[in-house]
């Protein structure tokens, strides 16, 4: 028998002949004392004096995990982030996130019972143990029961443990060697099977790089994009002018809005807008001049918009005098029916925005040429 | 087995001692030699012919998805009113079939069903190649499915989230966790399995394979505890599952307004459903297995009778639910629940709907007769009318109540085309080709949990009252 061993094991027929042998053995006191059986014998964590599993705590403790993940996500989700209104409920009603809290709740507690014994608790994969490469792994996972007495220090005396299995019944006994250090790492097939994982990783990603630089990248079932049919803001060739998007026939109304006044510029002179200047007709108003007018007459309404040099067309500048005298009048008939270049707006904006936007131009052109006096109002 | 020690052998009733659940002498050295062996020799004719018919059904499948694909799901029969057809009948007639498997191996685990031993392996595999085969359906179903990583709630550049108020997505985590659950279960049990595959094999390649599924098992006595109750808390998580999954898929339909639909019974109706269906493939299975990989000795016919009262307590079950969808049709006085329950009777598919009460509850009474269980001619006969059966009540359920609902001008016939049977064929060959492949790669018995039924497997008692 070598010098320095990890184990004696001894092997036994049946398991009743090894549920005899576990208290002798252990009564030697020469070692640790591990059974191996082809499948879990009743009984034999009392005889082993082995502790109790903690798996189920575990699993009890990350199952409520699970569940308070899941409704904290959900909550937060539907009632914080993305508060969407479903079947008439309110966004934090509770009810409907249960199926999925069951769910989690399940998932984390299986991952936990089935990884946790495995990783943590078993501490496998483990491929180097040197039960593993002894003669009678064989037994173990087919028909025989064994007991092992692992060393537990330097003193471990090896022909005495073999001698106490002996005696226990026994019917063979094999001493196993120490293990190198670290047998997993200097294994040699893992070495050689991390670097195949390593070179086909390097292999696939080189071919992932080319074949994407060299041949074109397809998406597939282009049909779904490629149907006849008019996109927003994309060419056609449906319509004469060769817009996808028309604008409404002359005249047009919109559902819930006045007709569009009729009549000159000079005669729209004498309307008076019927808003009261509040902050909400100013809020009001900011938002449609933003949305409608600044892209072309500029933040400041002095007639530099961001689409000025790319469209040709020279928008007002709204601060030049001739539009600081115009009445309120003028400027609401200009938004309703367009001028020169500019299209009516009045299919896009209710008789309210209209007026608001009126207003948020007079606030620009009193912002732009502002006077001593506004600065005391202000303060 | 042995009785307790605390109860003489003469103290019990004659008919409550459980048979053996083996023929013959079994131990567990002929045990491993009779099960491991099949995948490490050549396999038989039979299973290349079988594997031919497979995977010509697949590809047939796979050939209908790619047009499907290419052309766009115009390419199925479905049409408005009737937008669901093919793929969810499809998706819930796979999804149930997998249920028997977790019952077998998790609910009758805690029952402490000892027969549950020998065939929770096949049954747990098909539960997981039978889910494999519902997801195909969704995923082509939504239409462009590589983006169906939409389905899940996941942080994006869109600034949208999933509505965790409706079923569908309550659906997408009920399978994603039934599938990650039931594999979970399934290789937890493999692996002692595995590990003596190992110890066996021979040729250089089948060692290393098996040594990296098998982790370094060893059947350490401190391993088995936490094993043990591992496996014990899977069961009893799975058993959650089992009653779960097909409740979750039956609230799909549960939670809408349409008559036929909206209707409480429909989740324990839906798990009972899935559970009958499940059983009968597994049958089905059972019965060519047995026969053809000469597992007579541990697949006995009272495992085949035991199964075949499941699915005649089960049978009987559908045929309660069926009657109380009717009772409540009626008593209900609506008039349009009134009208799509008759309509599953008497209306343009009533064909449909006596198929299903002929096939799901007329034919397993045949079970009532203890010749008829012990018959492959029937059992079989039974089994492929449930298949059948349970394919034709979803189809039921979701064509005959979409076609016609509240709005007359909406009505419309639905026909599927050949592109939808071949889909579904194709989801056979797919269901089939795994089963073979695993009956090739893997034992088809858990030897493990057999090994520790067998008689004179546990130690005898001394005092403690410990037994299986």
């Amino acid at each position: 028998m070598p010098e320095t061993s990890y184990a004696v094991l001894g092997v036994f027929e049946t398991p009743d002949a090894l549920m005899k042998a576990i208290p002798q053995v252990r009564a030697s006191k020469l070692g640790t004392v591990e059974a191996y059986t082809p499948y879990a014998l009743h009984g034999i964590e009392e005889a082993l004096g082995l502790r109790r599993s903690p798996l189920g705590g575990m699993v009890l403790v990350m199952g409520i995990l699970g569940a308070i993940t899941a409704f904290g996500f959900q909550y937060w989700i539907s009632a914080i982030d993305y508060p969407i209104i479903t079947g008439g409920k309110s966004a934090g009603s509770w009810e409907a996130f249960i199926p999925i809290m069951f769910e989690v709740t399940v998932l984390f507690a299986t991952f936990t019972a089935g990884l946790g014994m495995l990783f943590l608790l078993n501490k496998l994969p483990f491929f180097g143990h040197p039960v593993l490469s002894s003669k009678a792994i064989k037994g173990i996972t087919r028909d025989r029961y064994v007991l092992a007495l692992e060393a537990e220090s330097e003193a471990f005396d090896s022909a005495a443990a073999a001698r106490a299995l002996q005696a226990a019944g026994a019917i063979e006994v094999e001493a196993l060697p120490a293990p190198d250090r670290s047998p997993f790492l200097t294994s040699d097939w893992v070495l050689r099977t991390l670097g195949g994982i390593f070179t086909a990783c390097v292999v696939a990603g080189l071919a992932m790089y080319f074949a994407t630089k060299w041949f074109p990248v397809l998406a597939p079932m282009k049909y779904i994009q490629e149907q006849p049919r008019l996109n927003a803001q994309k060419a056609s060739s449906f319509f004469k002018d060769g817009h996808g998007m028309q604008q409404p026939v002359p005249g047009t109304v919109a559902r819930g809005y006045l007709p569009t006044a009729t009549g000159t510029q000079e005669e729209a002179a004498s309307l008076v807008n019927p808003l009261p200047r509040t902050p909400e007709v100013f809020a009001l108003g900011k938002k449609v001049y933003k949305n409608r007018c600044e892209v072309c007459h500029g933040a400041v309404a002095n007639g530099v918009g961001s689409l000025t040099a790319a469209y040709g067309a020279k928008p007002a500048n709204l601060q030049a005098q001739q539009f600081l005298d115009y009445p309120d009048g003028k400027i609401y008939w200009a938004i309703v029916n367009g001028k020169n270049a500019m299209p009516s707006h009045a299919p896009y904006l209710s008789e309210r925005e209209r007026w608001a936007v009126v207003d948020y131009v007079r606030a620009l052109q009193r912002a732009q040429n502002a006077k001593d006096e506004d600065l005391k109002v202000a303060r | 087995m042995k009785p307790d020690a605390a109860i003489l052998p003469g103290d019990i009733p004659e008919a409550l001692i459980e048979p053996a659940l083996t023929v013959g002498v079994v131990t567990p050295g002929s045990l491993d030699d009779q099960v491991l062996a099949f995948p490490e020799t050549k396999p038989p004719k039979q299973w290349y012919i079988g594997l031919a018919v497979t995977l010509t059904a697949l590809f047939i499948g796979v050939g209908c998805i790619g047009y499907v694909f290419v052309t766009g799901i115009g390419a199925w029969g479905n049409t408005s009113p009737v937008f669901w057809a093919f793929d969810i009948i499809n998706f819930v007639f796979w999804v149930g079939i997998g249920h028997a498997g977790t019952l077998i191996s998790a609910i009758l685990f805690l029952f402490r069903k000892r027969w549950r031993n020998a065939i929770a392996r096949f049954a747990e595999a098909m539960t997981i190649f039978a889910v494999i085969c519902a997801v195909i359906f969704p995923l082509i179903h939504i239409g462009r499915p590589w983006l169906a990583y939409w389905l899940f709630p996941y942080p994006n550049q869109r600034a949208l989230w999933t509505n965790f108020r409706s079923p569908l997505l309550w659906d997408v985590f009920a399978v994603n966790t039934y599938f990650s659950v039931s594999a979970m279960f399934w290789y937890l049990g493999l692996i002692p399995d595995i590990a003596s595959m190992r110890d066996r094999a021979t040729g250089k390649v089948r060692k290393v394979i098996y040594t990296v599924l098998a982790m370094g098992w060893r059947g350490a006595a401190s391993h088995w505890q936490h094993y043990e109750k591992a496996y014990l808390l899977l069961a009893g998580l799975a058993t959650g599952l089992v009653l779960s999954v097909h409740s979750v898929v039956s609230f799909d339909f549960a939670t809408s307004v349409v008559p036929g639909w909206h209707m409480t019974i429909f989740p324990p109706y839906f798990v009972a459903g899935a559970i009958f269906a499940g059983f009968a493939m597994v049958v089905m299975v059972l019965v060519v297995v047995r026969e053809t990989m000469q597992l007579k000795n541990l697949i006995t016919m009272r495992h085949l009778d035991v199964m075949n009262k499941v699915i005649l307590a089960m049978s009987c079950l559908m045929g309660y639910s069926y009657m109380m969808e009717g009772f409540t049709a009626w008593y209900s006085m609506n008039e349009y629940l009134h009208r799509s329950f008759m309509n599953i009777i008497t209306g343009t598919y009533g064909w449909a709907g006596w198929v299903t009460i002929s096939c799901n509850i007329l034919i397993p009474q045949i079970l009532w007769f203890k010749k008829a269980r012990a018959s492959y001619f029937w059992m079989v006969l039974v089994a492929v009318g449930v298949t059948i059966g349970m394919w034709f009540e979803r189809f039921v359920i979701i064509v005959v109540s979409l076609h016609q609902d509240y709005l007359p001008s909406a009505w419309r016939i639905y026909k599927p085309t050949m592109i939808d049977f071949g889909v579904l064929l194709g989801t056979f060959g797919v269901f089939f080709t795994l089963v073979l492949l695993f009956a090739r790669v893997l034992p088809v018995i858990a030897t493990t949990e057999v090994k520790a039924i067998l008689p004179g497997a546990q130690p005898s008692h001394q005092g403690d009252d410990h037994h299986a």
